[in-house]
């Protein structure tokens, strides 16, 4: 094991994430989520993911990807979820008529 | 200042929050009236956050650091390590800070706050996307 190399990826990907986007992100949905722990998990292992990939691919990322475009959905996402957070459904949520609807969920 | 708590009694939480807690006071679940993330429980909120996060971070500067430090390294594995445990470290504060935030900070101006953030967060993307 390379503890050096370790060390330095370690430290570069800490840096370069601290008060990045997704970190402010973990900040804002881990805050006004009720369920802190799968922000932390969602994030934590969304991230993973994506330096998974990184690591994976290596340099064909960005040409595999339309990255462009998954910002964009992305963005999206971002969105939606402020225009939930800002315009919250009048008469409060105390009877949220659409807390009822079902989610697909496993059996 | 609004800050009645509000409780969503359709949500399953894990103690009940009591509605007769002077405005300020520190409870130890906040009072948290917000959507964003709390359709579908605990794995409706997994699922928008993975997506969100995911999709964002594909092609950032964290993905590319790992990608050029593994190529040069030859040693992929443990680059992954070092950047697998910077990224839950990192997302680990974030959320830390935002539970901090919580309990000092009223239900409605925590959901503007958090509102804000998130479109500063959208026009960040779309910077990304001009940038690119």
């Amino acid at each position: 094991m390379d503890f050096q190399l370790l060390g330095l990826s370690f430290v570069a990907v800490f840096l370069s994430e601290l008060g990045d986007k997704s970190q402010f992100a973990a900040i804002v949905l881990g805050g006004s989520s009720k369920y802190p722990k799968a922000v932390f998990l969602g994030t934590a292992g969304a991230l993973l993911l994506a330096s998974f990939i990184g690591v994976w691919i290596g340099d064909g990322t960005a040409q595999l990807l339309p990255t462009k475009g998954v910002k964009a959905i992305a963005a999206i996402g971002f969105t939606i979820m402020a225009i939930r957070l800002l315009w919250p459904e009048p008469s409060g949520s105390e009877l949220d008529p659409k807390t009822e609807e079902t989610t697909p969920s496993a059996p | 200042m609004n800050a009645t708590p509000v409780t969503d009694g359709s949500e399953p939480i894990a103690e009940p929050i009591t509605v007769d807690l002077p405005p300020g006071a520190s409870s130890p679940v906040p009072d948290v009236s917000s959507e964003a993330g709390n359709r579908g429980g605990f794995w409706g909120c997994f699922v928008s956050t993975f997506a969100t996060i995911f999709l964002a971070e594909l092609g950032d500067k964290t993905q590319v650091t790992t990608l050029l430090m593994s190529a040069q390294s030859g040693q992929p594995w443990v680059v992954f390590l070092g950047a697998g445990t910077a990224l839950i470290a990192t997302s680990l504060l974030g959320v830390l800070l935002g539970r901090w935030l919580a309990q000092r900070l009223s239900a409605r101006t925590l959901d503007i706050a958090a509102g804000v953030m998130l479109l500063t967060i959208t026009a960040w993307l779309l910077l990304d996307i001009v940038a690119l």
